[in-house]
């Protein structure tokens, strides 16, 4: 005999708990978080270049400064090379102090220096 | 392990003493350090734009040290004559700017905030600008844009 109020109603449903988003929900999240992305390393790339720019405009800016004090060390340098080179030499007849070994104007920094 | 070896070279700085000869004039060289000058650098670029192409173009000519010494020293000159004026108008603005070249590597991109005090007080009081040649026309110049990409990680 059923017990009074009836037997339980079966359990015959399937009780799955939510399992978050679906696939396509999570595929397009990464779609679109991807072209943020993307689109944040194009506006770098374009900003970097600029960045090198501006970097490479403040050396040029610094070149012909650095370069004249360099200059002036350089011809100092070599001002003493020669006037050592000429208490050396005084003796050889017909020695140039500081002549070029090649038959052309153009300048060569010297090669050897004396340490 | 490896031991100390002296070398068959000279270990010791290569350093001339002689004195430059007398008939060149002298000049006292700048002896700013590498922050000072980045710092500066876009405004000795505006100021002595005049000496520093002439003596581009006189180096264009020849090579030689010898041959650019009179254009070079106006270069340094006017170097000078720039770094003293901005000690004297901007000097709180100029230093906090390169201490903070010196502390970040010397990136600009890192040191904006003291870039634009400096910027406008050179602006304000010399009237010099910083302009970055070659920029695309109708694009905010690098060192103006609001809200970058690449900033410094800590304000």
């Amino acid at each position: 005999m059923p017990p009074p109020g009836g037997f339980e109603s079966v359990k015959y449903k399937r009780n799955l708990p939510f399992r978050g988003p679906g696939g396509l929900a999570i595929l397009g999240g990464v779609t679109a978080i991807c072209a943020y992305g993307f689109y944040r390393v194009g506006k770098g790339n374009l900003e970097k270049r600029e960045l090198q720019r501006e970097k490479a405009w403040s050396r040029i800016h610094l070149v012909p400064l650095l370069m004249a004090e360099g200059d002036r060390d350089a011809y100092r340098r070599e001002q003493a090379a020669l006037t050592r080179e000429r208490e050396i030499m005084k003796d050889v007849p017909g020695w140039e102090a500081g002549k070029s070994v090649y038959n052309s104007t153009r300048y060569r920094s010297p090669d050897i220096i004396v340490l | 392990m490896s031991s100390f070896q002296p070398g068959t070279r000279s270990q010791k700085a290569y350093v001339d003493p002689t004195p430059m000869p007398e008939d060149v004039p002298k000049v006292a060289e700048l002896g700013v350090t590498s922050a000072p000058l980045k710092s500066a650098a876009f405004f000795i670029g505006a100021y002595c734009k005049e000496f520093n192409e002439d003596f581009m173009l006189c180096k264009n000519e020849n090579r030689d040290p010898a041959h650019c010494l009179k254009e070079g020293r106006r270069v340094t000159r006017c170097a000078t004559e720039l770094i003293n004026k901005m000690r004297e108008n901007c000097l709180e603005q100029f230093e906090a700017h390169w201490n903070c070249l010196d502390r970040n590597n010397h990136e600009y991109n890192l040191c904006r905030k003291p870039e634009r005090t400096l910027n406008a007080c050179m602006f304000e009081k010399l009237g010099l600008t910083k302009t970055i040649p070659g920029t695309p026309s109708g694009q905010k110049p690098i060192h103006e844009v609001e809200s970058p990409i690449f900033k410094a990680m800590q304000k």
